[in-house]
């Protein structure tokens, strides 16, 4: 996951390169290191150092690198013919490589020719069965079949080798979620809670996915899931303080009528509401009235 | 019922929509639409408010828009007349039942609510032709309890009400205007963020 310090470092390289103001390399390695998406700037800026003899030879081996990632930022622009050249180069340095190899595979499946592509990396993977990343291309590769069922299987799979990877456990929940598969999806997120009970992220998601299948009981855990969420953020996540009000609501609904003892006591509803309120008025005053009344509809049903 | 209603939608509603849709493009987008019906039967859809760009299905978020967001049109006279939705990848053509679900519950308040599903291929026509029908697909519930795609013999069953209105759009995407668009997914987390689009069309 990438923090905020993160982001903010690399747009400010970002645009700093945008504008002409050199650190291309040095934006491309730090997109690298924190597995981000930018296609479109990294094959531009790439191409740039690519094309130019001096700025590429004074990489040195990190010539290859570079090779690499605008090859696949290539394909993911659709520029495959920048990507055939990218990979050509790295065939005629590493001849045999099984790098190399993943990327001409990924060409294939970028040309949407599924069945070589299937084929590609099946064999590559009777070399490497650990081959996480061709693992992973297979479950891309049907979601992008539309295929989801398969997408789905493939994952699992994969799970069933690398139970530790994290990023697989939100991929196969947020497919179970697009599915409204709460229950599948809900289990994806008591596996990341106990892997890294410290992100609110996975508290705050597990929450919103048990409020979503509803009921009593659900609305009970939600609320404590999202009450953990605020003491990870100290307080700052918007999402879960108006979680809270909504669990409350919606619990006062489902025990309407029922005696006091299973009633809910208002004092989190009113503490969240606070906060909220507090935070509407100095960083989006204009919305505070909007907050006012959705609080209050709240509080009344 | 439904079926042969006419929607009508205003330019900045329906810029707003796609360029949401750009501004994520690999990962599916919602939004609400809001409008009124006029007396000619009409559905006129004059505004429209970017909803989310990161697991749709959950229900939380989605309530708390639908709260606020009606809750500011309630007071220009404006309701939730119709859902937009973009979906992952660039040639689905479904209607996800994530959609549906959403599409069903507007049509409890209101029952000739336009659903509308970006469609890729007209979008990506777009810069070629001169086609002033929007690049999106209706859907809307005829009688029967499930949604329709209403055909493209009908396709004037939608319109935009400002027939410059892909001409002004292919401006904004040229001039990369799609950045700028403000999700409620934005403004949960960053509330100083305003979903409601102001200076986009400044």
């Amino acid at each position: 996951m990438v923090s905020k310090t993160e982001e903010e470092e690399v747009n400010r390289l970002e645009s700093q390169v945008d504008n002409g103001g050199g650190g291309a390399w040095e934006y491309l390695s730090l997109v690298r290191k924190l597995k981000l998406r930018r296609s479109d700037k990294v094959l531009k800026h790439g191409c740039s150092i690519l094309n130019d003899s001096k700025k590429r030879s004074a990489l040195g081996s990190e010539e290859w690198t570079l090779y690499e990632q605008v090859a696949i930022a290539a394909m993911d622009c659709q520029r495959l013919d920048l990507a055939k050249d990218c990979i050509k180069v790295l065939q005629k340095k590493f001849p045999g490589s099984k790098r190399v190899g993943r990327l001409e595979a990924m060409l294939l499946e970028a040309k949407e020719l599924w069945a070589e592509a299937e084929k590609a990396y099946s064999s590559l993977l009777e070399e490497n069965q650990f081959d996480q990343v061709i693992h992973k291309r297979r479950v891309a590769m049907a979601k992008a079949q539309g295929n989801i069922s398969g997408a789905i299987e493939w994952l699992n799979k994969y799970l069933e080798i690398f139970m530790a990877d994290h990023d697989a456990w939100r991929e196969l929940g947020e497919i179970y979620i697009s599915l409204q598969m709460y229950k599948q999806a809900s289990y994806c997120y008591e596996e990341l809670i106990l892997a890294q009970p410290t992100i609110p992220l996975y508290h705050l998601t597990y929450a919103d996915v048990l409020y979503t299948l509803g009921g009593l009981e659900n609305l009970h855990a939600a609320k404590k899931y999202y009450a953990a969420t605020i003491d990870l953020t100290g307080g700052k996540n918007m999402r879960a303080l108006f979680g809270i009000c909504l669990c409350v609501s919606g619990i006062g609904q489902l025990t309407k009528g029922r005696n006091k003892e299973d009633k809910e006591s208002p004092e989190l509803q009113t503490l969240s509401a606070l906060v909220l309120e507090k935070g509407y008025k100095q960083q989006s005053p204009t919305k505070l009235p909007l907050l006012t009344s959705a609080l209050k509809s709240l509080k009344l049903s | 019922m439904g079926g042969e209603s006419r929607y009508e939608i205003h330019q900045n509603a329906y810029i707003k929509l796609v360029l949401h849709a750009l501004n994520h493009r690999t990962s599916a987008v919602n939004a609400v639409l809001l409008g009124r019906s006029a007396a000619t039967g009409t559905v006129e859809i004059v505004e429209s408010v970017p909803l989310f760009h990161s697991q749709i299905g959950l229900l939380p978020p989605l309530e708390i828009a639908l709260i606020m967001i009606e809750e500011y049109y309630s007071d220009r006279d404006l309701s939730i007349v119709g859902y937009f939705h973009a979906n992952e990848r660039y040639d689905d053509f479904e209607l996800s039942t994530v959609a549906r679900n959403i599409g069903d519950h507007i049509t409890r308040y209101f029952p000739q609510a336009a659903l509308l599903l970006l469609d890729n291929k007209k979008l990506e026509a777009l810069p070629k032709g001169k086609n002033p029908s929007p690049v999106v697909q209706l859907y809307a519930k005829d009688t029967s309890t499930s949604w329709k795609l209403v055909g493209s013999d009908r396709s004037n069953q939608l319109s935009v009400k400002e027939p410059s209105a892909n001409i002004v759009l292919l401006d904004y995407i040229s001039s990369e205007k799609w950045k700028d668009i403000v999700d409620f997914d934005d403004h949960l987390d960053d509330i100083s963020k305003d979903w409601l689009n102001l200076d986009v069309f400044k």
